[in-house]
């Protein structure tokens, strides 16, 4: 699908201390990234329910962003390891139930890593783009 | 002039608005100290979209393309390419030296810069048996147009050939059919005719379908590695006889009782980090004594023979850099003066003998001294 | 209890404002359910900003507030207190970052304004559902851990042990006073290092309150802050490690020196003219300046060597290069008067105090500045060539030298990163430990209760380095001297009547806060060991533990509001 005006929505769930505060440095960076991603904060990635995800691929959201800390270097020792498994389950769920899972990108972002979490926006949103709307939200509102 | 109005895009272009002028590029350039050219200024120039004072047009020939510039640059920023940008704003021009001019017509026309003819390409082959690379051999061997054409250089390529064959290496070559690969030509500013270069070579030498290609000039092997996007493992010779080395492939049983040093192409050490191999080969070759120059490896000195030099004589025909070379080398007390190029063997054998040490020193290529091994 | 919102949209000045429409945010705002008043300032974290959010929760009743401004990682605790005076309970307190992840990064008018008015309605959506939690407190082991003992170390170990609190000070070497003991004078005063360092030293040495591990490293560090445990093991095997508690750790952990082989063209392990500032350092200590036996005649400085450079991931200026150039070329003046002296710069970087009066010196003192950055070295008789274009007559040079001083950068020490990796603690591109902030938080990091000090968080001189130092100390000292600190309210809770006693939960918490009640046949959250991440309420398969304040309804219902705008 070409780029035809249509602006996806991304929501990203980001932990608290490597991608949220990557986040603020491409702020005081002055980094300049698309405007359609919106984001959650938490305090790690291990607390991102699938529900979370899915609940936001059926209200309509075009793509999910999780974003947290390098491998060893998670605040709270493994939470990224769990996130990582999680989201592979999920994906996995996706594609069995023939749903979108490049929808989902899970993506290591420090917080000294601005320049990376500005890039990584800028790539999905183009991404998405490219790949039009989630056509979830109209299934399940039929 | 045109050439001011093009400066501010090529400065936007190539991205100059790292520089600091630190003057660490026209500070290391090889021919600064003998020509007027000054890299620095020409990137502040296209920098500031005034390129008026800085430039000299037919100074802009002198450069060499080492790349000591690009390799040294503290910011990333790649001095050469303004130079080569400015060449090709004068070639469209027509503004090209003469001798530059009739060398790119010789490739357009016969496929080498020396416009012999194209069924003379495989002239060197005579007295060896070289296998066509179009019917199916394991690694293919391409001549720079100076090896194949050039006399003292076809006496390096036969040895070469007759090296690789002792080792068991399957080789076959292009024939007739082998091509500049336009190394200098895209160096020399002549965007067009390289893309012609690529466009009609690159299916020439994918098709015939080999993992390996093993160049005689680190010339060639430059431009297919970073410029042709070729699908193979493109090696200089030196490092195809280290491997052979390695694998216990290459057996010298004669003995070359010389003491030897070696000079670093550009192309092939600055520009690639090949620095080892072609030590290993020497130091391996039975009875060389090996002795080091002291401007080597990063700090090698430019012999003058690339960018286009080879065509070109240059503003300032004194102070040539082969003949402080070549005295750099008979000063270490070496008999030969080993080479692992085209170009370099061509730019040091002449100053060898202008500068009256041939009695002194020899400059062989590294494949003739281990065909002499043999 | 039924939400009453009161909304707060800042302008930060103008680096809100200029970009988002906050008034169009603030009437947007006010339509959102259960706001109450919805209003914009120019300066939210101000004290008349703060002001408003007070007088409105005590007028209004209000008992959640949101405030629209910079990310909550800078004014959080700021809302928090303020709203808390007013009446409502810190924890239903949200913020939306219109600054830092809206303003700052999108500089369309009408883009940023529809994204703020998205974060803001998120914001308000989460903020109805936020329960009031209780901040309790835990005591803090009186103490504190100081890892380095060079100057910063030293410096932060006095200023901890003279407050009263036992200090462990961890030094890898076999000595005290780090690379200064290295140096002969320091700029810009030249005063002798042996006048001051060994004083020093002698002080750390003889305090009662303090003991030094030497040969030693931290190899282990757990907890949190006001109370971490460090494991200290002796380098040399054979030795029993320490196990000490501490309620606050320093890390000074210094910086190492360029290696200038890694410049091959200065030729730098090649010729013996060629040395560093450090080696040049130890030789005017020792006041023997001869080259292969000779005085030097020539002598040149070359700056930024392993510096200011993309190519080596080197991009930072080292900043004390060009003092330690102008202090080592005035005293080889002094020492070689008929020498000349030369320094070659891409730019020169005195400041700070005294800086540029010590510049001035250097020159009057006979020591020629030219400007370029040297590109190759080579050897040319008894001497060697520097070869440099002089950027000023636009003409390349080869200068004769018979000494050549290369002025190193500093880089960060590769036992930095495994610090770094036993405490989470981020590194900024170039390797060295990052801040918190770099404006307002420059000697915290992201980690409570660990502090930096001197060049392990980016280089920087002698007076900078104490001054780092103690500011470090200063700021350890809040949670020694206070003897408590806030614990995280936000942990998991477990619903009894929904755990089904699985040990899921118990299996996956690295805290070992969770644990089966042998009674009852559930599991309870122990909430001094919940760090509050949320795995465990991820894997219940009954969701029977919710973590608060990230409950799953506070972030649906966010989800919801960041889709459906």
């Amino acid at each position: 699908m070409s780029d035809n005006g249509f602006e996806p929505k991304i929501v990203a769930f980001l932990c608290n201390w490597c991608t949220y505060t990557g986040a603020d440095l491409a702020g005081t960076s002055r980094i300049q990234y698309p405007p359609n991603v919106r984001i959650i904060r938490l305090m790690c990635t291990g607390s991102v329910d699938p529900t979370y995800v899915l609940k936001a691929l059926l209200d309509g959201a075009d793509g999910v962003l999780v974003g947290g800390c390098h491998p060893g270097d998670c605040h709270y020792q493994s939470g990224n390891y769990k996130a990582r498994r999680r989201i592979i389950a999920l994906k996995e769920i996706l594609k069995q139930a023939g749903l979108e899972e490049d929808r989902v990108w899970l993506r290591w972002i420090s917080a000294s890593e601005g320049q990376r979490f500005a890039d990584t926006v800028s790539q999905m949103t183009q991404y998405l783009k490219e790949k039009g709307p989630n056509p979830m939200k109209k299934e399940w509102a039929v | 002039m045109d050439i001011q109005q093009h400066a501010r895009e090529i400065g936007l272009g190539l991205d100059l608005f790292s520089c600091i002028q630190c003057g660490k590029c026209t500070g290391g350039c090889p021919v600064s100290m003998t020509t007027v050219l000054n890299v620095r200024s020409l990137v502040y120039g296209a920098l500031i979209g005034d390129i008026a004072g800085p430039i000299h047009e037919e100074a802009l020939w002198d450069c060499t393309c080492c790349f000591t510039c690009v390799e040294r640059c503290p910011k990333d920023v790649r001095p050469a390419e303004v130079i080569i940008a400015l060449r090709s704003l004068l070639v469209e021009e027509g503004k090209v030296p003469s001798t530059i001019g009739n060398a790119l017509m010789g490739i357009f026309r016969q496929g080498n810069p020396l416009g012999y003819a194209r069924e003379d390409r495989i002239a060197w082959m005579d007295g060896l048996e070289v296998k066509s690379a179009q019917e199916g051999c394991e690694t293919l061997l391409f001549t720079c147009c100076s090896s194949a054409y050039d006399i003292r250089a076809q006496a390096a390529t036969k040895a070469l050939v007759r090296v690789l064959q002792a080792a068991g290496v399957d080789l076959g070559h292009l024939g007739t059919e082998e091509t500049c690969c336009g190394n200098e030509v895209r160096r020399v500013g002549e965007m067009g005719l390289f893309e012609m270069l690529v466009e009609e070579g690159k299916p020439l030498l994918e098709e015939v379908g080999v993992a390996r290609m093993v160049t005689t000039s680190p010339h060639c092997m430059n431009t297919f590695r970073h410029e042709y996007q070729l699908g193979m493992d493109v090696l200089h010779y030196t490092q195809a006889l280290a491997r052979l080395l390695e694998e216990g492939r290459l057996n010298m049983t004669g003995r070359v009782e010389k003491v030897v040093t070696y000079h670093d192409p550009c192309f092939l050490g600055k520009q690639n980090g090949i620095f080892d191999e072609p030590r290993e080969v020497l130091k391996a070759i039975p009875g060389v004594k090996f002795v080091e120059m002291d401007r080597i490896r990063d700090r090698s000195l430019c012999c003058e023979g690339g960018g286009g030099r080879m065509w070109f004589e240059g503003t300032n025909t004194e102070g040539r850099l082969a003949f402080q070379r070549v005295q750099e080398a008979a000063d270490t007390g070496a008999e030969i003066l080993a080479v692992a190029c085209p170009f370099c063997m061509a730019m040091l054998d002449d100053a060898v003998k202008v500068k009256g040490l041939s009695e002194r020193l020899r400059v062989m290529d590294i494949a003739e001294l281990v065909a002499m091994a043999l | 209890m039924k939400p009453r919102i009161g909304v707060y949209i800042c302008h930060c000045g103008t680096n809100v404002a200029a970009t988002v429409d906050v008034e169009a945010v603030t009437e947007f705002a006010a339509t959102l359910p259960g706001v109450v008043i919805a209003r914009h300032y120019t300066y939210m974290c101000s004290e008349p900003g703060q002001a408003l959010i007070k007088e409105d929760a005590r007028t209004l009743g209000l008992n959640r507030v949101v405030v629209a401004s910079c990310s909550p990682r800078m004014h959080e605790p700021t809302f928090r207190a303020a709203s808390h005076e007013g009446g409502v309970n810190p924890y239903q307190v949200e913020m939306a970052n219109i600054r830092e992840q809206c303003s700052w990064v999108h500089p369309d008018r009408h883009e940023a304004t529809d994204k703020a008015k998205a974060l803001v309605y998120a914001a308000v959506m989460k903020a109805a559902h936020l329960e009031p939690l209780e901040e309790r407190e835990a005591p803090v082991t009186p103490g504190a851990l100081v890892i380095g003992g060079g100057v910063a170390g030293l410096v932060a170990a006095l200023d901890i042990a003279d407050a009263g609190f036992p200090v462990h000070l961890v030094e890898r070497s076999d000595r005290l006073g780090g690379r200064v003991a290295e140096l002969n004078r320091t700029f810009p005063d030249l005063e002798p290092v042996a006048e001051w360092l060994p004083a020093l030293v002698d002080q750390v040495r003889r305090h009662p309150n303090i003991t030094v591990y030497l040969n030693s490293r931290v190899t282990d560090i757990t907890g949190f802050v006001g109370n971490f445990e460090a494991r200290v093991g002796p380098i040399e095997a054979g030795l029993a490690p320490a196990q000490i508690q501490v309620g606050a750790i320093v890390i000074a952990t210094g910086y190492n020196v360029f290696d200038p082989r890694l410049k091959p063209e200065f030729g730098y392990g090649i010729y013996p003219q060629v040395v560093t500032t450090l080696e040049l350092e130890q030789r005017l200590s020792s006041g023997d300046l001869t080259v292969n036996g000779k005085t030097p005649k020539e002598v040149v400085f070359i700056k930024c060597v392993g510096s200011r450079d993309q190519q080596l991931g080197r991009p930072y200026c080292s900043r004390v290069c060009c003092m330690i150039s102008a202090k080592q070329a005035q005293l080889v003046r002094q020492a070689l008067p008929d020498a000349r002296v030369t320094v070659f710069y891409m730019d020169v970087r005195t400041f700070g105090k005294r800086g540029e009066e010590f510049y001035d010196e250097a020159r009057r003192a006979g020591v020629r500045y030219r400007r370029g950055n040297v590109s190759e070295i080579y050897r040319r008789g008894e001497r060697v060539v520097v070869r440099v274009e002089d950027t000023l007559l636009a003409r390349t040079v080869e200068h004769e030298a018979d000494l050549v001083v290369l002025a190193v950068g500093m880089e960060p020490r590769p036992e930095a990163a495994d610090i770094a990796a036993l405490l989470k603690l981020p590194r900024s591109a170039d390797g060295f430990l990052l801040e918190a902030h770099p404006k307002l938080r420059p000697v915290d990091t992201a980690v409570d209760g660990v502090f930096l000090a001197g060049c392990c968080q980016g280089p920087k001189d002698i007076p900078d380095t104490v001054a780092q130092a103690k500011a470090a100390a200063a700021s350890a000292l809040i949670p020694l001297m206070r003897g408590v600190v806030p614990m995280e309210a936000a942990t998991a809770v477990v619903d009894p009547e929904l755990c089904a006693g699985c040990g899921m939960c118990v299996e996956i918490c690295p805290y070992s806060a969770p644990a089966l009640d042998p009674l009852w046949g559930v599991s309870r959250v122990n909430a001094v060991l919940c760090k509050g991440c949320g795995a465990c309420a991820v894997t219940c398969p009954s969701k029977a533990i919710r973590l608060q304040h990230f409950t799953p309804d506070q972030i649906l219902a966010q989800v919801e509001a960041l889709v459906g705008w």
